[in-house]
């Protein structure tokens, strides 16, 4: 009993560690002063109300919430036909191509980013969308590859030969039994691509331009020049979108 | 009248060098229920896929009626199959899953909702057409796999081992409602186990399988009472088998000299059973009795069934030997004496002797 007491101090502690810091931002969010203190001495909204009467602080939400669904299109199109594809490759090739696609993820994100911005810089695309979005997507598709391959390697191959057996055609079969037992996997890797992208710093800060700012970028940017709330307030909206998609993915595996 | 009659001819399936199926002929005629019985490994299920057009044969031809489907994709074969864990779509409902076929088969809605209605009716079923197939129990869903394969009116019937998860008693209730409804709507099915049980309620004719071959056909009283080798005599009902060696063969008859009893056992004899060769005599415990002055034998041990009482006899000659009587007729005695009823004694070449 007193082995599982200790055990759960120890637990709570480890929680308390992981978390706390992390919630730590929110409280700060809501205070009443003009600077970062814990804990607040007075509450207000104020600083909610700077961050959205600011154009500049909206448009980088704007922007980073566009870049994130950009990234999730390609990287859910592209990433779901790669899974499909290195499926059905042999044994050898599949071990190949997978760690093809994994390669962004195991590289350096730093030594990414000033390879990705030496591009950028050689095609002119720094500032650009676009750019961040190749980028995002390099960062984004294992996760859809993964996530849509662990789908289709637990997928029954019965129910194929069912279908087959019952009339039909490839098509079909790909339409009416493959993509929906599959389609968790393909969600799952899509809010994974989402949540990449939209807290995505480096590749970010290389590649962001005057007009074309993420909003983590945009909070880094600030802290280094005025040390006030507002930056708890990006970073609280940063949060809950965080947990919001944690929340669909949640709710999309369990259907 | 669609001749449903399916012919194998010369098939065999090697895996690289691994023979899942040796050439193997065999016919089903129309209408008839067939089952493969077999362990596992024995070729049975091979010989059922490539009959579905999941497993392409290595060599030989498939033919229903003299079509050659060989080369057939299985969308194209009209046949119903039935998996063993049922493969239902996890996420269609009963009745999505029972008119899979039949939108594939672009058939108007209409007709195609009749029809649902008509089968679900029939596997009584009713009422259940928007549940989900997780919200079903086994037998539920083993219905709704049965329903599935034969709304499409197939030309044939497949079954792999359809009962196996389901408990003793749904299994045997299962069973008798199969065996009405071939009666019922005759049509030609393979039918895949490894429950001798199964296979003898069903079938009108049973093929024995062994390491990708088949050891011998026929209905289930010919395999029981006649069968054609040790292997089919211990897959097919309790056996006791004897060991020793021919001593002679007349015709149909033979005598075996069993080392230890005084009198040599008279019996049917198997198909190519030599003079001097070993083999074992086949007594079924039920042909087992008592019988004064016959070979004197001690109970070891008795075993309530129920209606019957199963008992382990050691007979003077060293053999220990199973019988089943209705209880009450050995009543734990110590001593007795029994004999056999001749007529269905078989002695059978012992195949774990020879390559089969």
């Amino acid at each position: 009993m007193n082995g599982r007491f200790t055990l759960n101090i120890f637990v709570a502690l480890v929680a308390a560690f992981l978390v706390f810091p992390i919630l730590a931002i929110v409280p700060v969010a809501f205070s009443a002063q003009s600077f970062i203190r814990l804990p607040p001495e007075s509450w207000s909204l104020r600083w909610w109300g700077a961050f959205f009467q600011d154009a500049s602080w909206k448009l980088t939400l704007v922007t980073s919430l566009k870049i994130a669904t950009l990234t999730t299109c390609v990287s859910v199109l592209a990433g779901t036909a790669a899974a499909f594809g290195i499926s059905r490759c042999s044994p050898r090739s599949r071990t190949l191509l997978t760690g093809l696609f994994l390669g962004p993820v195991m590289v350096p994100t730093i030594v990414l980013a000033v390879a990705m911005y030496s591009m950028g810089r050689a095609t002119g695309m720094v500032g650009t969308i676009t750019a961040l979005v190749i980028a995002h997507t390099m960062l984004a598709l294992p996760f859809v590859i993964l996530n849509v391959a662990v789908s289709l390697d637990s997928l029954d191959q019965r129910f194929i030969l069912a279908a087959s057996g019952l009339g039909a055609g490839s098509v079909r079969i790909f339409r009416t039994v493959t993509f929906p037992l599959v389609s968790p996997g393909i969600v799952g890797g899509g809010i994974f691509a989402f949540v990449t992208s939209f807290d995505e710093v480096v590749l970010s800060i290389f590649l962001s331009g005057p007009n074309v700012k993420t909003l983590p970028v945009r909070i880094w940017e600030e802290i280094r020049l005025e040390y006030t709330p507002v930056v708890a307030v990006g970073a609280t909206l940063m949060l809950l979108l965080a947990l919001i998609a944690a929340t669909m993915n949640r709710i999309s595996k369990n259907k | 009248m669609i001749m449903s009659t399916v012919k194998f001819s010369s098939v065999s399936k090697y895996f690289g060098s691994v023979c899942a199926l040796s050439q193997t002929d065999l016919e089903i005629r129309n209408g008839e229920f067939l089952t493969l019985l077999g362990p596992s490994g024995s070729g049975k299920t091979t010989l059922l896929n490539i009959c579905a057009g999941y497993t392409q044969p290595t060599s030989g031809k498939v033919l229903i009626g003299d079509k050659d489907i060989t080369d057939l994709p299985p969308r194209l074969r009209n046949m119903g199959m039935v998996f063993q864990s049922y493969a239902l779509f996890p996420h269609l409902t009963v009745k999505e899953n029972v008119s899979y076929g039949l939108q594939a088969r672009k058939i108007k809605p209409n007709e195609i909702s009749q029809r649902v209605i008509e089968i679900l009716r029939m596997m009584q079923l009713e009422g259940y057409e928007n549940r989900q197939i997780r919200e079903l129990s086994g037998g539920q869903q083993q219905r709704v796999a049965l329903a599935r394969a034969m709304v499409i009116k197939p030309e044939i019937l497949l079954m792999d081992e359809p009962l196996g998860a389901l408990d003793r008693q749904l299994r045997k209730e299962v069973q008798l409602e199969i065996r009405r409804l071939h009666l019922n709507h005759p049509r030609t099915t393979i039918y895949v186990t490894h429950d001798q049980e199964e296979a003898l309620v069903m079938s009108d004719r049973i093929v024995v399988m062994r390491q990708g071959k088949i050891i011998q056909s026929g209905t289930g009283s010919d395999l029981y009472e006649r069968p054609d080798n040790t292997f089919v005599a211990r897959f097919l009902g309790e056996s006791n088998l004897l060991e020793g060696v021919v001593s002679e063969v007349t015709g149909t008859v033979a005598l075996l000299d069993v080392p230890g009893l005084s009198k040599k056992i008279t019996g049917r004899a198997a198909k190519g059973l030599k003079v001097g060769a070993r083999a074992s005599a086949l007594l079924r415990p039920e042909t087992i009795q008592y019988q004064s002055g016959g070979i004197a034998a001690v109970v070891l041990e008795t075993v309530y069934l129920g209606e019957l009482i199963a008992t382990k006899l050691k007979l003077s000659s060293g053999h220990e030997v199973w019988t089943r009587r209705l209880a009450g007729e050995f009543n734990h005695r110590e001593g007795v004496e029994v004999g056999w009823d001749e007529t269905r004694v078989s002695i059978l070449p012992d195949v774990s002797h020879q390559q089969l």
